[in-house]
């Protein structure tokens, strides 16, 4: 006769991936870093980027150049041609917003992956999607990957309610990709 | 459309505490859509491996970012503890094939927030083979094959993809019928080629076609004969402005018998209403202006402009293919009520035979 531990299980649910650390080596400042801005196409995104961007320049000493690249399939993680494009011409990568179902997650692989490839990142994502950012996170081996969150909606802001989150998020942004954010993690 | 019939039901050891129990397990193990589940065993699932002629380990859809996969085992597991008879099985996996063939199946669409829904339409002998119903209360519930057959495809995104709603599943508020709807054509009643033609499959083969959709609308005129004033109140409704976020969308159109036999006796083909509606379909500017969508994106993305020509008119369609509006036939012959479709991205236009044993092994009705 059958028990219940005869009923299959219908998930296939793999075991869960252990990920190599997904933290790049940090800068103590941003003096002269390159600057790479993976926008998403979400409303309001680049200008987002754009505005922490001009920041990071202005306050920080960041470097005029800046590689700018969309991501068109933005629920998907990006492509390798991408990945390996930021990796070699940017010292810091910004992206976002995550600012629905499938992008907020992608946006956390792609934080991750940069992060594996030796490039610190801010990954922005709106507040309303934090379980599946989180989750991103955990199906990546990097449980606990601090994302950076904005509050939602942004896609409906106007111009200086763009520049407003920007200025709000500069502070977070700086310590998630210099040493100074190694001490809070950690502690 | 009957089965064959039912056999006695021979299952005197059978013990309803024990079922529950099982019910019970498969809650707990967080498997259901929140409907029982069928306890899926060994011996049940392998009946519905041996419909077909494929590798139980044959992996059938992926979502690589979320590092998951559906293998024909998990499909028949799935499709088991859905309710489905194991003869339904070549029906589930050409549905799910069909499904996948939609580009937003695979590009994060199951994680969107506008949670979008699989319509599949099964054409073709089968239809009788296996009881679907194609007529009256078409888009359910009442029929087995219908229900448990799209509930299986939900089930397979839930468990063997992880799409779980509040995890990766970001539906805002998700709609009616989700993993509900597998209609049946009426062939019978339809003075069309099947929708399987224009998906490329020969007419009188059985095959599945599939698209994501976001909710239907009724369209329900009893009161005009007139062929355009008919096709007006349609392209009416598709033209709703809560529909439009992109610069185009498709749409499709499930006609009653009683709407499609007007048209048609009126002389017109699927090509000739598909040319009269994106002809017609879409909102001036101004209208799309009073709803912040007048302006449209280099991304396609419509977005609130305020300075774009008040008496511009943009149309609804990109096209006036099937793929841009799929039209079918379903339902009762007792009344000119019919269903738009919306359509979430488009109808791949590419259907699938339904290949596998569609007939019982066992009598029906007795224990599986």
């Amino acid at each position: 006769m059958a028990t219940l531990a005869d009923i299959l299980d219908p998930t296939g649910r793999a075991t869960a991936r252990i990920g190599a650390t997904a933290r790049a080596p940090r800068r103590t400042g941003l003096t002269g870093v390159r600057l790479g801005l993976l926008e998403n196409t979400k409303h309001n995104a680049a200008l987002l980027l754009d505005e922490l961007a001009a920041l990071l320049q202005s306050e920080h000493g960041a470097s005029a150049t800046v590689l700018r690249r969309t991501k068109t399939a933005f629920a998907l993680p990006l492509p390798e041609e991408t990945l390996a494009e930021l990796v070699g011409e940017c010292d810091v990568v910004l992206t976002g917003v995550g600012d629905c179902g499938s992008c907020s997650a992608s946006a956390v692989a792609d934080g991750i992956a940069l992060e594996r490839a030796g490039v610190p990142a801010a990954v922005i994502c709106s507040d309303a999607f934090t379980a599946t950012a989180s989750g991103m996170a955990e199906v990546q081996g990097a449980p606990g990957y601090a994302y950076l969150t904005t509050a939602h909606p942004v896609a409906i802001l106007d111009a200086d309610a763009v520049r407003e989150r920007a200025r709000q998020l500069l502070p977070q942004v700086v310590a998630t990709v210099t040493d100074a954010s190694a001490q809070r993690v950690a502690s | 459309m009957t089965l064959q019939a039912d056999a006695p039901v021979a299952v005197p050891d059978a013990d309803p505490e024990a079922a529950q129990a099982a019910i019970e397990h498969c809650y707990a193990q967080d498997w259901s859509d929140g409907l029982p589940l069928v306890p899926a065993t060994r011996t049940l699932v392998d009946r519905f491996l041996a419909t077909v002629d494929r590798q139980p380990d044959e992996v059938i859809g992926t979502l690589p970012h979320l590092n998951r996969s559906v293998t024909l085992e998990l499909a028949a597991i799935n499709a088991a503890m859905a309710g489905c008879r194991p003869e339904y099985f070549p029906v589930v996996l050409a549905a799910w094939e069909a499904i996948q063939r939609d580009r937003s199946a695979t590009g994060g669409g199951w994680q969107s927030t506008s949670g979008p829904s699989p319509l599949l339409v099964v054409n073709g002998p089968v239809r009788r083979e296996l009881g679907f119903n194609a007529a009256g209360g078409a888009f359910g519930p009442g029929f087995r094959p219908n229900m448990t057959i799209a509930r299986a495809i939900g089930l397979m995104v839930r468990n063997a993809l992880g799409v779980v709603p509040h995890g990766f599943e970001q539906a805002t508020q998700g709609l009616p019928g989700r993993w509900q709807v597998c209609l049946a054509e009426n062939e019978e009643e339809s003075p069309w080629e099947p929708l399987a033609v224009e998906g490329g499959v020969p007419a009188g083969t059985s095959a599945v076609s599939g698209m994501l959709t976001r909710t239907v609308e009724y369209v329900d005129n009893r009161h005009t004969a007139d062929p355009e004033q008919l096709l007006a109140d349609f392209a009416d409704t598709i033209s709703r402005s809560g529909a439009a976020i992109f610069r185009h969308h498709p749409a499709g159109i499930v006609f009653c018998p009683e709407h499609a036999q007007l048209l048609a006796g009126a002389g017109m083909s699927k090509a000739d209403v598909r040319a009269w509606l994106v002809e017609r379909c879409g909102r001036s500017k101004a209208d799309l202006a009073r709803v912040g969508k007048d302006g449209v994106g280099d991304n396609g993305v419509r977005f609130a402009d305020g300075g774009t020509d008040p008496g511009a008119f943009d149309r609804l369609f990109a096209t006036d293919g099937p793929e841009a509006l799929p039209i079918l036939v379903a339902g009762a012959r007792n009344a000119g009520i019919s269903m738009v479709v919306r359509v979430f991205s488009g109808w791949s236009a590419s259907s699938v035979p339904v290949v596998g044993r569609t007939t019982p092994s066992t009598p029906v009705g007795a224990a599986q």
